[in-house]
């Protein structure tokens, strides 16, 4: 069988490329058959007529056809040495096959995996928060009150706010409700026993894992898409010693701190509502205030902010270490970690509601 | 985009006349003036710190300066309005010292960036094509669709080489193309690099420690010492006559003190 033979342009760019294309396509190559493309009139060539090269290239590959080029000259030889490796190389198209047993076990394992490493993190970071500095080998003070600084102090101005304006918000809607039958003195109870037991924590909670969570995320992740991680391995220190423990006890101290205070900007929240719109005097919505507050109600809220604390901690930097990649990855585990953060705090909400349900308090 | 075809040979294509920048108080480049011609490769060359990227940096209108000026084809990019700023920078390569390449997108999605947003291509197959054979000049055709996390960094580098080839752009700015890189494919860099030089013309700017690289591309070097010029000519000048600190750096020979120049 003789090749069929099309003579090239003697300038290959995007338009003559595009007329090319369209003779090879129309010269019905057949399999096994020769097609050649004779350059010989061709002295000028630029990247999109070298582009249309691929793709007649493709389609005699497709139609496992053979190409070939002759006449090459001077102009233009150098300009199809670059661009052999191109014609050389099929297209590569990405496969999406779908293999539900396979996929269903590689989530399993891979939430496994996660689950031994996040296990891993917390048992390495108890120890050297709470065993190794009494063991004679270090803490670090100094980042510790940085960080109580950081995620305490500088997060009392939001977290106030936002709990004032809980306790507005839920004094407003309850009073709604019950004012009418003259029971809108008990709406200081309710705002009292609500945010003790729940309410004052899990907003801070809430503020916390957004702000501080978030942050600790980001850190981490950064640090290991820059080799910072790899960097303290390889001097022998403990990320867990060096990075989380004084992370953890800041956030255990600073979060019942935080806690109370939401407690009181929330009672207050309430109050404006009960002493200026619903014209209760101050004595008396405080005294009630004070009735309905109960020890082992502002100790629930104390004990979930502890466990909030080491929660949000962890699941910052437990997404944190585990980033792949570049500022994407960063991106990724930062907002995962936020999305984590939130979704166990409502979890452990519910285990503790249904706990001290169940077992009177 | 001021592309000229006709644009004369003894006429420098860029033209950076007494260039200065400072960082807050501190001096970084300290009245820079130099030609780029077309069809050439000028290497800028000096110490770490010398203000070399950030020379490379200026010409591409990505830093500003606090005076001077700079020309492309006649054109002052000092000073222009963002939106005229970016129809000159079209007709600007630039590969980044560690490839700048978006991690959200593949390799090849990197390459096609620009070819979709100012190549006036529609067809998805010619865009593919082009890509492929971007990516193929400079051995990457495996890594089309790989994300830029899935590379090494002088992969990583080489892609971002790719996607500065994605227009045929006039000149390419080159920040440290052969560092990280094995010697073969710092050589098959540089082969490159003096390809496309003498087959599309394309003039280049490479900011360089290599030796062996800037042996073999450059056409003139202009080295950097603390800020300032030093010496600009060809490299066998630079290595017989450059002075005591360029023909310190050819022959690789140490300060006595390291301390005793601190960067700029």
């Amino acid at each position: 069988m003789s090749p069929t033979r099309i003579e090239c342009p003697t300038r290959l760019d995007e338009s003559t490329g595009a007329e090319l294309y369209k003779q090879v396509r129309a010269s019905k190559i057949a399999s096994g058959e020769q097609l050649v493309l004779d350059l010989a009139a061709t002295d000028a060539m630029d990247s999109r007529g070298g582009a249309w090269l691929i793709r007649i290239s493709d389609f005699v590959r497709l139609k496992k056809g053979e190409l070939l080029f002759e006449g090459q000259g001077e102009q233009v030889q150098g300009f199809m040495a670059l661009l052999e490796p191109a014609l050389a190389t099929p297209a590569v198209r990405q496969s999406y096959s779908w293999h539900p047993f396979e996929n269903v076990g590689e989530v399993l394992l891979s939430s496994w995996g996660e689950l031994c490493d996040f296990g891993n993190l917390l048992v390495d970071t108890t120890y050297w928060t709470f065993i190794a500095p009494f063991e004679g080998k270090g803490f670090r003070w100094e980042t510790m009150l940085e960080e109580i600084h950081e995620m305490g102090v500088r997060a009392i101005k939001i977290n106030c706010l936002m709990n004032f304006l809980l306790g507005l918000i839920i004094a407003m809607l309850s009073a709604a409700q019950v004012a009418a039958f003259g029971l809108g003195i008990f709406v200081s109870y309710l705002i009292m026993i609500g945010f003790a037991r729940e309410l004052a924590a899990l907003m801070t909670a809430l503020v916390v894992s957004a702000r501080t969570g978030a942050a600790i995320s980001a850190e981490l992740a950064t640090m290991k898409v820059q080799e910072e991680i790899d960097a303290l391995n390889g001097m022998g220190l403990n990320v867990a010693q060096f990075l989380i423990a004084p992370k953890l006890v800041a956030m255990l101290l600073v979060m019942p701190c935080l806690t109370i205070m939401g407690l009181i900007c929330g009672i207050l929240g309430g109050s404006v509502w009960g002493i200026f719109v619903l014209d209760y005097d101050a004595y008396t919505w405080f005294n009630n205030t004070l009735q309905a507050a109960h020890f082992p109600d502002i100790m629930q809220g104390l004990v979930k902010s502890l466990v909030f604390a080491v929660m949000i901690v962890m699941v910052g930097c437990h997404n944190g270490l585990r980033v792949t990649g570049g500022s994407r990855g960063v991106g990724l585990m930062t907002t995962r970690a936020v999305v984590m953060d939130i979704f166990f705090l409502i979890v452990i909400d519910m285990l503790f509601a249904l706990f001290f349900y169940y077992v009177e308090v | 985009m001021p592309m000229n075809a006709n644009w004369p040979d003894d006429k420098p294509m860029i033209e950076v006349k007494d260039l200065v920048t400072h960082y807050g108080q501190s001096l970084i480049l300290d009245g820079i003036s130099l030609d780029v011609h077309k069809g050439q490769i000028l290497v800028i060359l000096g110490g770490s710190g010398s203000g070399k990227t950030t020379l490379l940096k200026h010409m591409c209108g990505l830093h500003a300066a606090t005076s001077g000026s700079i020309t492309f084809y006649g054109q002052e990019i000092i000073g222009l309005e963002e939106d005229r700023l970016a129809l000159v920078q079209q007709g600007f390569g630039i590969a980044f010292q560690s490839g700048g390449l978006f991690n959200s997108m593949t390799v090849g999605e990197n390459v096609a960036l620009p070819i979709r947003e100012y190549g006036g291509i529609r067809d998805e197959a010619l865009i593919d094509a082009l890509v492929r054979m971007k990516l193929n000049m400079v051995g990457l055709g495996e890594a089309q669709h790989k994300l830029p996390s899935e590379l090494s960094g002088g992969m990583k580098k080489r892609a971002g080489l790719a996607r500065a080839l994605a227009l045929d752009p006039p000149i390419v700015f080159f920040d440290e193309p052969s560092a990280g890189l094995d010697p073969i494919m710092a050589s098959g860099l540089d082969q490159l690099i003096l390809h496309l030089r003498d087959l599309l013309g394309v003039t280049f700017v490479v900011v360089t420690h290599e030796l062996e690289s800037i042996r073999t591309i450059a056409d003139e070097v202009v080295f950097l010492d603390l800020g300032k010029i030093i010496f600009n000519g060809t490299v066998k000048d630079a290595e017989e006559r450059g002075g005591e600190r360029v023909e310190q750096f050819f022959a690789r020979r140490p300060d006595e003190v390291i301390s005793q120049r601190t960067a700029v």
